[in-house]
């Protein structure tokens, strides 16, 4: 079975030891900072700032790097698609100008559209870079316990770890299920089939999967109910600690962060709107 | 002694929503304060319905019918909720992956006390004092997957031992457990009860509760109570066979013997018997000759040096065995010890680091898994996870349409197959008609369509009771019998290992430790430790009356094949 | 029982039987998400997660399906690793609640009730969903997320859709027959 890149127990350094709260409220504001900003001035410092947690993290490179590596190149397949299809297409986004840097011939790089689409490369690296920074920070159960500290009803945390729960059982069974038509010869992963026969013979897996796996419900349930799930209105978390003077000091950091963001909304898009992205030219 | 009633069923009878009839039936029973009561019975002979009147999933998840009353701690389980008598009834669940439903042990104890929003200072405490009882305090930051069913087991009860519970209910409690666990199972439990708790065990592997004493046993059939009363007199009045019991094998051996059990005032703790008047009478049990029934000169499948390892850890080590055509062999070992990765070696379903695997002198390295598939079959332990078709005749025939055969081809080995496994009149079925023991069959079939020389089974009989356990198993035999299939059954059963194989392989943390008789193995301490097993009561009575084991478990044998 | 009506229908009941059974479509979500594509080309994934928000539907209602779709998609997200997209998430969201509808047109494949009426209905609703979530949702979300050139995003996120379509309709429609069917109740059955 492939491993997760999610860690199921907590990590040792200072960033996993923040509670879930303060990591959901970092992420979510981070994100949100992120997706309102097309600027390089904001998104480069958070870029490094990402970069320094993760090191402060202590993750596995070889997975981290493959993993950037694949985000980088989907994306830089994106924006070469975006630049053959309109080579002006950075115009509407900065400065309404055409200055070339270079021609190949009926094509041309303009220094807008390259200024364009290094901006949205570096915004979505950040973003994958936020991302990435939080999943190898938190486990499942700080997720869900976070969650409901951001007010989510309870019964939708639930929903979170206890599908985490089940993900490596289900897997294994799907697994074994594979594996056992491959013993009565059902092909797969066989190029020589064409496409419809290969999701045909993909309902050979799901069908004893789907049922054996809803087969559980009834059986968690009777165990939840039995220890008294859905008794109140509210729920405490054994995976959540109270917050630490670090806690304190980061969910202010977070607030602080939602407020600059709305402020940033505010005076440059919404009033003067502001369209065009900095550029140092 | 006054004896306070706690749980009392007064005219009770309980129909589910979903069925015509009713599954309990006019139920009179009382359970007093600190008793440690077992309830046996068949599948659906109501024992599961009973034990969920108690906790109170009828009728607050299960909707049904209910006539009579029953009152459990003083609430009447028609009004009361399922939390107020959560309170004071805890449950472990048959299904200790189910009641896993946290991320880590700590977590998974502390679920019902989140539940309540108990403060986590508060929590901590608790969880502790829960986890320091059954002993997996240690164990706070474990994942589920790193546990063995037995540690599972007692985080389950761990998680339902806060607030001093009354009662707790044992469903099924040693049905996934390896011999050894379960034997520390059920010592666990009775620690638990001296704490003047009320425990009431649901189980139908008698023989294996009997290890520590029990005040009462309640016998349920067809959804009535049919004995109520001391464990001594049920086993002497030798009617746990018509309820599709199993009898203890050393009482089964005395019945053979037609030794009566009257000789002995006491009949539950085979230690604390007295052989000497009956010795002579079990030594003439045992033939001068004994036959050997297994035909070992054609040599099907060699392993020699087989190394395996899933990423840096072995998973097996230095693995040489041989296979005889018409053997029956049992892979046993404590869980992970490897004995499910080497069924998958052989299957082809992973490939060795190192070693051979030869099938009538090929090696199968050369062969596709479709190929070994239809030399080596498998039949997987949950048949839910092998079934894909509606009807039972097109599962039977879905392997075959892989194959490059003809549709007559095809139709004869569907037909053949069904006809072996008793199918035949309901081929027409869909499969979501019959019960779980016929679906196991199908599965069983949709394999032998391919006519393979060797089947593999994984737990073949888990989970079921001993009727279901018997047509299951003397099915298989049948196979063996009059079609010459070579059988490798992976389990935990050591009862099935006696009755139903010629030979066990043991497996103990990625070694082959014993390659051998299985009564010869059993007669082995230093094995027994090593790869969590258990002597059979057979051994003990063997050693009590001074006659060699080996010898004496294989008459046993033998009389049970006959009879 | 009596006639739920169309809010309880939409909402679900959210007792622990939904929420166990939100949990364990998410969980499959996931799993078919990482491990369970049929490749088409190199890059490529046929997922068939998607048919799973069908059956949470079809059990429990479409706002269970939305919910174990959106989390599903973030638990696939977590497991493998490659970083959060929300405009991705919000679509597969937002088309989770369409399959999801089944019981609001009189499908219940718990009481084996899956006729060819419902069969192209759940085509049309299944195309209409996808139009919206992956035509609109998902791409309003790309450019106000992260900008972009106009045709390409809209034309992978509808490339994205039209595989959905293609899967929901081949597998999902024999595979909500198959579960009918076996759902259905068996009676009169003679041995032969």
């Amino acid at each position: 079975m492939k491993q997760f890149v999610i860690n199921v127990t907590p990590g040792p350094t200072f960033l996993h030891h923040l509670s879930g709260k303060t990591k959901v409220m970092l992420f979510g504001t981070f994100i949100f900072y992120t997706l309102m900003s097309f600027d390089v001035r904001l998104l480069l410092p958070l870029f490094i700032l990402c970069l320094v947690a993760l090191i402060s993290l202590k993750p596995n490179w070889k997975v981290v790097i493959a993993l950037f590596t694949f985000i980088f190149f989907m994306n830089l397949i994106n924006l070469v698609l975006f630049w053959l299809v309109d080579p002006d297409v950075g115009q509407y986004y900065t400065t309404d100008t055409r200055t070339i840097l270079l021609s190949l011939g009926n094509f041309f790089l303009s220094r807008e559209t390259f200024w364009y689409l290094l901006i949205r490369q570096l915004k979505l690296m950040t973003s994958f870079m936020v991302s990435l920074t939080f999943i190898l920070a938190i486990t499942p159960s700080e997720f869900a316990a976070g969650l409901y500290g951001l007010g989510l009803p309870y019964k939708v945390c639930t929903v979170v770890s206890l599908a985490f729960r089940y993900i490596p059982d289900i897997a294994n069974d799907y697994e074994n299920i594979k594996i056992s038509l491959q013993a009565r010869g059902l092909e797969m992963d066989k190029r020589k089939l064409n496409l419809f026969k290969r999701l045909k013979d993909n309902l050979f897996i799901l069908l004893p999967l789907i049922i054996s796996s809803f087969d559980r419900i009834g059986n968690i349930a009777n165990a939840l109910d039995l220890r008294a799930y859905g008794l109140l209105k509210k729920r405490t978390y054994y995976a959540e600690h109270e917050p630490t003077k670090a806690d304190h000091v980061f969910r202010f950091i977070a607030i602080a962060v939602l407020v600059f963001s709305f402020a940033w909304i505010g005076s440059r898009m919404i009033w003067p709107p502001v369209t065009q992205m900095w550029t140092p030219f | 002694m006054h004896k306070e009633p706690l749980i009392v069923f007064d005219h009770f009878s309980f129909r589910y929503a979903s069925q015509q009839v009713e599954t309990l039936k006019n139920i009179h029973l009382t359970i007093y304060k600190g008793e440690k009561v077992l309830i046996i019975g068949q599948s659906g002979s109501g024992k599961s319905t009973l034990v969920h009147c108690i906790n109170g999933l009828i009728p607050n998840s299960f909707k049904g019918e209910i006539r009579g009353s029953c009152t459990v701690a003083g609430m009447d389980i028609s009004h009361a909720s399922i939390f107020s008598l959560s309170k004071q009834v805890g449950t472990v669940l048959q299904d200790s992956d189910a009641q896993f439903v946290a991320l880590c042990v700590g977590e998974d104890v502390a679920f019902a006390l989140e539940n309540q929003a108990i403060e986590r200072k508060e929590m901590i405490p608790l969880v502790k004092k829960a986890t320091d009882k059954v002993g997996m305090s240690d164990f706070l930051m474990q994942v589920p997957y790193t546990l063995s069913g037995g540690q599972k087991q007692k985080v389950s009860l761990a998680g339902v031992l806060h607030e001093n519970v009354s009662i707790l209910l044992f469903d099924e409690p040693l049905a996934s457990l390896d011999p050894f666990s379960g034997m520390q199972a059920i010592e666990l439990i009775d620690a638990i009860h001296q704490e003047d708790r009320t425990v009431i065990i649901v189980e139908h592997r008698l023989e294996d509760v009997m290890h520590r004493e029990i005040d009462r046993v309640i016998v349920m059939h067809e959804g009535e109570i049919v004995y109520d009363g001391d464990l001594n007199a049920l086993l002497k009045a030798n009617i746990l066979i018509h309820y599709g019991l199993r009898e203890p094998l050393y009482l089964q051996a005395l019945n053979y013997a037609k030794i009566p059990f009257s000789t002995f005032e006491d009949v539950t703790d085979i230690k604390r018997m007295n052989f000497s008047a009956v010795q002579g009478e079990l030594k003439s049990f045992v033939p001068k000759q004994l036959h050997k029934r297994i035909d070992r000169s054609e040599v099907l499948l060699t392993v020699k040096d087989i190394h395996f390892a899933y990423d840096v850890k072995p998973v097996l080590k230095d693995i040489h065995f041989t296979v005889h055509r018409g053997e029956r062999l049992a892979f046993v070992g404590k869980n992970g010890a490897g004995k499910s990765t080497m069924a998958k070696l052989l299957c082809a379903f992973v490939r060795p680091e190192k070693g051979s695997i030869e099938l009538s002198g090929t090696d199968i390295k050369v062969l596709t898994i479709k190929e070994v598939g239809q030399r080596i079959g498998y039949v997987m332990q949950n048949p839910n996870h092998m079934i894909v078709k509606h009807l039972i005749k097109d599962e039977v025939r879905f392997a075959l349409e892989n194959q490059s055969l003809t549709n007559e081809q095809i139709d004869d080995r569907v037909e053949d197959a069904l006809k072996i496994c008793g199918l035949h009149s309901m081929r027409n079925w869909p499969v979501s008609a019959v019960s779980y023991g016929q679906r196991k069959r199908i599965t069983v079939a949709a394999i032998l369509a391919l006519n393979p020389d060797i089947l593999i089974l994984d737990e073949p009989t888990a989970g079921q009771d001993y009727a279901h356990y018997s047509e299951i198993m003397d099915f298989l035999d049948q196979l063996n019998n009059d079609h010459g299939i070579t059988f490798i059954f992976i389990t935990h059963d050591m009862h099935l290992a006696i009755e139903y194989t010629d030979r066990a392989l043991v497996f103990a943390d990625g070694e082959l430790i014993a390659d051998d008789e299985i009564q010869a193995i059993l007669s082995n301490p230093d094995i027994i430790e090593k790869a969590n097993l258990k002597q059979t009561s057979l051994y003990y009575l063997a050693q009590a009356c001074g006659i060699a084991v080996e010898p004496f478990i294989r008459s046993f044998i033998e009389q049970r094949s006959q009879a | 029982m009596q006639k739920k009506n169309l809010a309880q229908l939409i909402l679900g009941d959210w007792n622990t039987k939904t929420v166990v059974g939100v949990a364990i479509g998410a969980a499959l979500f996931g799993v078919l998400m990482v491990y369970g594509g049929v490749k088409v080309f190199t890059n490529t994934n046929l997922t068939t997660a998607m048919l799973i928000p069908v059956i949470v539907g079809a059990l429990f209602g479409p706002v269970p399906a939305l919910v174990a779709c959106f989390f599903g998609n973030v638990i696939a997200d977590l497991i493998g690793g490659w970083g959060f997209w929300f405009d991705w998430s919000i679509g597969n969201g937002v088309l989770g609640f369409f399959v999801g509808l089944l019981p609001l047109y009189g499908a219940d494949i718990n009481k084996g009730v899956f006729t060819v009426k419902h069969a192209v209905i759940f085509a049309l609703v299944a195309i209409l969903g996808n139009a919206l979530a992956f035509g609109v949702v998902t791409p309003l979300f790309t450019l106000l997320f992260f900008g972009g050139e106009l045709n390409i995003t809209f034309l992978q996120s509808l490339t994205g859709g039209a595989s959905n379509v293609l899967v929901l309709t081949v597998l999902g429609i024999p595979l909500l027959f198959a579960l009918a069917k076996r759902n259905a109740s068996s009676q009169n059955l003679v041995k032969e």
